[in-house]
């Protein structure tokens, strides 16, 4: 009865394949393990035959002992039994062992087949995507649809062994069969109310206990502000009374649950005591024996338990169905980056042209139109500009992490969907905006894309950054943890991680979206240094927030909605007094040695 | 124990041990415990009571010549109303069950809550805000889990086991030896089983769990990997992680077939049966009793498949309640209950050669954070801090309202001796502005008023302007009534930081301790936060922990901070004379600055 109440939290899916697909889909993952399959179907029918057959001997041997007390024949049923006994072991045995290892070794598959065309999807998937629902699909999803099969596999037995018991019953007697059978439709139903009774509390229960989850929560991370302000009083009453309400919404869940099992109980009783008499009713009129009146009364529970779980396994076997549709809807996400020759970029120099190129993220929405650049190799070319003017689009075409529509990109006059994008992509430096980490130490990080480099090479690259000074608060300098995604390091540590990584891998287009944490102002000027190493050796597209940023560029290009306004140094466009120097005020004025030298001034002048 | 906040409890639960805590909690509730276990006993001998009935009849079908429907229709109405009995009895266990889980649930949790309000702010500055929430939340669950259906499917089963050794004497007492012997074997086969199983199902947990972590970091930064173009690294990582999580599961299913009493469950039918014939055959007992007895002996089927899984629920709770322990009787260094200085603060800090080391777990001193810190700050003053992460800025401000106690040297304010306050006093003039500002899921009003709950809506507006806050709050359709977090709207970092601010404003503390660490995107928000800390600092003692050079630039006194030393302090002037490292900051503005000069 487990059963009813499993698999209750969710169902909602949209399908895109049909069930006959899907089914062939699954069964191409099982269709190597064929042998133990058959084996496990054979184990199947042996289980579910020699399940059914005890109670079938026993009423064999009733009859015979009360034919004859002193019948031999019983010897013969006795080892029977024995043989049943270690047959249903052994073959639950093999089942259950071959079950987990055709299982385990599918659900692998699925996995690894899944986890690779994650990390093949392009990055337009991501933006569609959140990391967290691909995760599920590869993690939860798959877990769920080994969970189900091995559940179906129990109900099949089951079944199997129901068909037998009904074939032996209404080779006894077919009226008491028909009764019997027409006892199901009431369990089946009360099995399916309850189910619909259960979703429905424990999902009103969910909502609550989040809610009441969260503010538990809440309470335990405000223990230090309200030890802060001393109110202890005041947060404890306020626990108590969450921590009440919690038991209260639990409480009243938990007692609709726990009437399953007493109706079903009772329901079983009125059907044994219905047997019971209408069985008893038809001995004395000889229409049955007595042996075949006590496989009757057996048989209501052996019957009950199948027709409960599959009254609850039908819907978690849609489930699965819908499982395994998300994976191989992932599985079969279709790229839309292709690349039309594999052109080794190995000897990559690093000068890039737009040529009329149009792209939108959505084809209807473009965010260039009829963009033209050129960049020479080794410029530095900083990209200033309002959110969505285009300054990050430019970088992700020049990466390749996105289509686009119109036009031309060359890298070294070269098409660029004409590379082989392994060896373009280890041609790039890229630092995103917030700087990701690996968890390992800070030297395995640096040589994320390099992981041939040497440990001495690595010390090099982290000391030639302010006598590497921003290793000294870390315990183990570079052989320090970095945590889970960095979390051991502080932001500026983060950033200075990815430079390093960058410098290592000498690229020939740099590609920096500049962070706009909070750094201290020591670990900045670090940044800012180990920036200026980058800027000397490759072509460099900055997409800048910092003052210095801009100013250490070669070329400022301003962009208003993904076109080229203006361009030319910091000087020159402060004196056109056009967009620059219009943004200048709107970003970069508080980081002016003006604004930090007057800041004092201006305060005290304000008042407050 | 010492605490600094007591509350009274219902009762006292026993801290000597996991198992004493948990046995003290289950004592609070007799009645629904023993509903627990009554329930359990008589549900499953209602149970064991059916094949008598069904034996009964049959031995009345058999027995009588001209057949004994009437017996057989009595015993029929018998199992009619044992079974209804029994589905009453069996609510009312469940629902005892369930109550008594849930009681058991809400009051660990209180007791564990009021310990962590008892509890120093070194504690909770040890304990990552996470691990203390698994155990008011995840543990203390575990605990009720294991209670219901953990315990509740022990007892209830087990009462399946025993039952049926009171109904078999009835149809015959040397029938008993089956089932005992079945007992004694299953009980043996329990204990290996869990010893070997268990280890087997943690290192399936830990496997997935080290799977689903690696997956999840490949994935968050599949930007990173794509740009490095590292897609088959990763994909060979997480294939070597996938084939473990395969092995332990297969593994897993090799131990669960094996599971022994399953065997011993049929072998046990087989006996039984071949017992009763033989007694049959000597004429000792009747064809019905035959069939009362094999039907009892199935009554042993479900404890052998639910014992399992109810084995393994109390064995977590038991863990749980071991971590709960933990928390509960964790010493805390510092006392509220001292009778000491409590006089208004006028605001003068000093540090004396301070050195400063976190106490290890074991009791052990760690590694100094602070070494020989010594400064002053004047009162009205606004110091500076300025150092890289892990330079020991922020453990210096937690020195002076004591949430740590130096190891030697001392902190004074108003020239008395930190340890010579009273704590109350000196934690109730001292404001703290955290890194991360916690804000409460309720209207925006009431998290300014938050430490002056009194306070009019006048002065909360007033406080809300000075920080620079009411213009923003009123961009809000609900204004100061705006609910925040969960339910409400999302605040950004600087937002907080002036509601933050907004609540100083409202206690009017005479020092103020600020980590600034919010970034201001454009050059108007920045003006607003300037404004703001320039407001709160004025007129009071403040230290601030920046890295905005135009508020160290205004700052009346810095202090830099390397590897926890101070390397040098001073106003801006000197600083520029004599750090190296501070003028390397400068100098890359001087620059740039004077490279635009040229070119002009």
């Amino acid at each position: 009865m487990v059963a009813i109440m499993s698999g209750l939290e969710e169902d909602n899916y949209d399908r895109q394949y049909t069930d006959g697909y899907l089914i062939k889909r699954i069964y191409s993952y099982f269709a190597p393990y064929k042998k133990q399959l058959w084996v496990v179907l054979f184990a199947f029918m042996v289980l579910s035959f020699v399940s059914a057959l005890p109670p079938v001997l026993v009423a064999q041997g009733v009859d015979e002992l009360q034919k004859n007390s002193q019948s031999n024949t019983v010897v013969i049923i006795l080892g029977a039994l024995f043989v049943a006994a270690v047959l249903q072991y052994l073959a639950n045995w093999t089942r259950r062992y071959l079950l987990s290892l055709v299982l385990g070794n599918t659900i692998s598959k699925m996995r690894k087949d899944a986890f690779d065309a994650a990390m093949n999807r392009d990055m337009a998937f991501y933006d569609t995507h959140k990391s967290g629902t691909v995760i599920s699909r590869i993690t939860t999803d798959t877990q769920e649809f080994g969970d189900v099969m091995l559940l179906t596999s129990d109900v099949i037995a089951q079944m199997f062994q129901v068909v037998i018991l009904v074939v032996v019953l209404f080779s006894r007697s077919v009226e008491l069969t028909i009764i019997l059978i027409g006892t199901m439709p009431v369990i089946v139903l009360a099995a399916m109310l309850f189910r619909g009774m259960a979703r429905r509390v424990t999902r009103q229960g969910a909502r609550v206990m989040g809610l009441v989850n969260g503010m538990i929560q809440e309470s335990v991370a405000g223990i230090s502000v309200a030890k802060n302000f001393r109110k202890e009083e005041m947060i404890y009453d306020e626990f108590v009374d969450v921590n009440n309400r919690s038991y209260t919404i639990n409480l009243r869940r938990d007692l609709v649950l726990a009437l399953i099992f007493p109706v079903m109980n009772a329901l079983s009783g009125i059907a044994i005591a219905i047997i019971l008499y209408v069985g008893a009713q038809y001995v004395s009129w000889g229409r049955v024996d007595i042996g075949s009146w006590f496989l009757f009364i057996q048989g209501v529970d052996r019957f009950w338990f199948p027709f409960i779980s599959l009254a609850a396994i039908w819907s978690q076997f849609q489930q699965a169905l819908s499982a395994s549709e998300r994976i191989f809807g992932l599985i079969d996400a279709d790229n839309t980056i292709v690349q039309t020759a594999n052109v080794s970029a190995k000897g990559l120099t690093g000068k890039v042209e737009f040529k009329d190129v149009t792209f939108g993220y959505e084809d209807d929405q473009p965010v260039l139109k009829n963009f033209d650049l050129k960049i020479e190799r080794g410029e530095s070319v900083a990209f200033v500009g309002h959110t969505g003017a285009g300054k990050s689009t430019i970088a992700k075409l020049i990466t390749r992490f996105y289509e686009f529509q119109k036009g031309t990109i060359l890298i070294d006059g070269q098409d660029i969907r004409s590379f082989d994008l392994h060896t373009y992509r280890a041609r790039l430096g890229i630092v995103p905006q917030q700087p990701f980490l690996f968890s390992g130490t800070v030297l395995d990080n640096i040589r994320y894309g390099r992981p041939d480099a040497t440990d001495a090479e690595v010390t090099e690259v982290a000391n030639s950054v302010g006598n590497g000074e921003w290793l000294e608060t870390l315990p183990e300098g570079l052989n320090s943890d970095v945590g889970e995604r960095g979390s051991r390091l502080s932001m500026g540590q983060r950033q200075l991680v990815s430079l390093m990584r960058v410098l290592l891998e000498k690229p020939s287009i740099f590609i920096l979206d500049e962070a706009t944490a909070s750094i201290d102002p020591f670990t900045e000027t670090q940044i800012q240094e180990a920036l200026d190493l980058i800027l000397a050796k490759s072509t460099s597209i900055l997409i800048a927030h910092r003052l210095s940023t801009v100013r250490n560029a070669d070329r400022i290009i301003v962009l208003r909605d993904g076109a080229i306004i203006e361009g030319g140094s910091h000087e020159q466009l402060m004196e056109q007094g056009g967009h620059y120097a219009e943004l200048y005020n709107t970003y970069f004025r508080h980081q002016s040695l003006d604004y930090i030298e007057n800041a004092r001034e201006m305060l005290s002048e304000v008042g407050d | 124990m010492s605490a600094e906040f007591i509350v009274e409890p219902k009762y006292r639960s026993d801290h000597r041990s996991a198992g004493r805590f948990i046995w003290s909690n289950v004592k609070q509730h007799p009645l629904l415990a023993f509903g627990l276990v009554l329930g359990a006993f008589i549900n499953a001998l209602l149970a064991a009571i059916v094949p008598n009935f069904i034996g009964e009849a049959f031995n009345a079908m058999v027995n009588s010549d001209n057949t004994d429907l009437k017996t057989v229709g009595a015993m029929a109405i018998a199992v009619l109303i044992s079974q209804g009995a029994r589905s009453v009895v069996q609510f009312v266990r469940n629902g005892s069950a369930a109550a008594f889980a849930q009681r058991i649930e809400r009051d660990v949790r209180d007791e564990l809550y009021a310990s962590l309000l008892g509890k120093s702010m070194s504690f909770h500055d040890s304990i990552p805000v996470g691990e203390t929430m698994a155990r008011v939340t995840n543990d203390v669950r575990e605990l009720n889990l294991m209670m219901y259906p953990g315990v509740n499917l022990i007892i209830g089963s087990g009462m399946f086991l025993i039952a049926p050794l009171i109904s078999t004497p009835f149809i015959h007492p040397s029938l008993l030896l089956v089932p005992i012997l079945f007992l004694v074997c299953h009980v043996i086969v329990q204990f290996r089983f869990v010893r070997q199983a268990y280890p087997v199902a943690q290192r399936v947990r830990s496997s997935f769990g080290r799977m689903n972590a690696s997956l999840a970091e490949s994935l968050d930064g599949v930007e990173v990997v794509k740009g490095a173009a590292q897609e088959d690294q990763e994909i060979h990582n997480f294939s070597a992680l996938a084939d473990e999580v395969r092995d332990n599961f297969v593994a897993q299913g090799r131990i669960e077939a094996k599971y022994l009493s399953y065997l011993l469950l049929g072998l046990s039918f087989v006996f039984g049966f071949m017992h009763s014939v033989y007694l049959y055959q000597l004429g000792w007992i009747q064809i019905g009793d035959i069939v009362a007895f094999t039907s009892l002996l199935g009554l042993f089927g479900f404890p052998v498949f639910t014992s399992l899984n109810a084995l393994s629920r109390i064995a977590l709770g038991y863990a749980s309640a071991g971590r709960i322990l933990d928390v509960i009787t964790a010493e805390t260094s510092l006392d509220r209950d001292r009778e000491h200085h409590k006089e208004p603060m006028q605001g003068a800090i000093t540090f004396e050669n301070v050195t400063f080391g976190y106490v290890g777990v074991d009791g052990s001193e760690e590694e100094p954070i602070l070494h020989d810190i010594s400064f002053t700050v004047y009162t009205g003053h606004t110091v500076a801090i300025v150092g890289q992460t892990g330079s020991g800025k922020s453990t210096l401000t937690k020195l002076i309202n004591r949430i740590y106690d130096p190891t030697a040297g001392r902190v004074l304010i108003d020239g008395i001796d930190l340890k010579e306050w009273d704590l109350q006093s000196l934690r109730s003039q001292i404001s703290i502005i955290e890194q991360d500002i916690f804000l409460f899921s309720r209207t925006i009003a009431e998290n300014i008023a938050f430490g002056h709950p009194d306070a009019t809506k006048e002065q909360i507006i007033e406080a809300a302007k000075k920080a620079q806050a009411h213009d923003f709050i009123l961009s809000f359709p609900d204004g100061y009534e705006t609910e925040i977090g969960q339910r409400g709207v999302t605040l950004s970092g600087g937002q907080r930081q002036r509601l933050a601010i907004a609540r100083a404003f409202l206690t009017n503390p005479p020092v103020l301790i600020l980590d600034d660490s919010t970034s201001a995107i454009d050059s108007a928000t920045e003006d607003k936060i300037q404004k703001a800390i320039w407001s709160a600092a004025e007129g009071r003692t403040t230290l601030l922990i920046t890295h905005r050079l135009s508020q160290i630039r205004w700052a009346d006194h810095i202090v830099v901070l390397r590897r926890g030393r101070i390397v040098a302090q001073g106003t801006h002037d000197h600083l520029l004379k004599n750090s190296e490292s501070y003028q390397r900051i400068f100098a890359r503005y001087e620059s740039s600055e004077t490279q635009k000069q040229r070119s002009v």
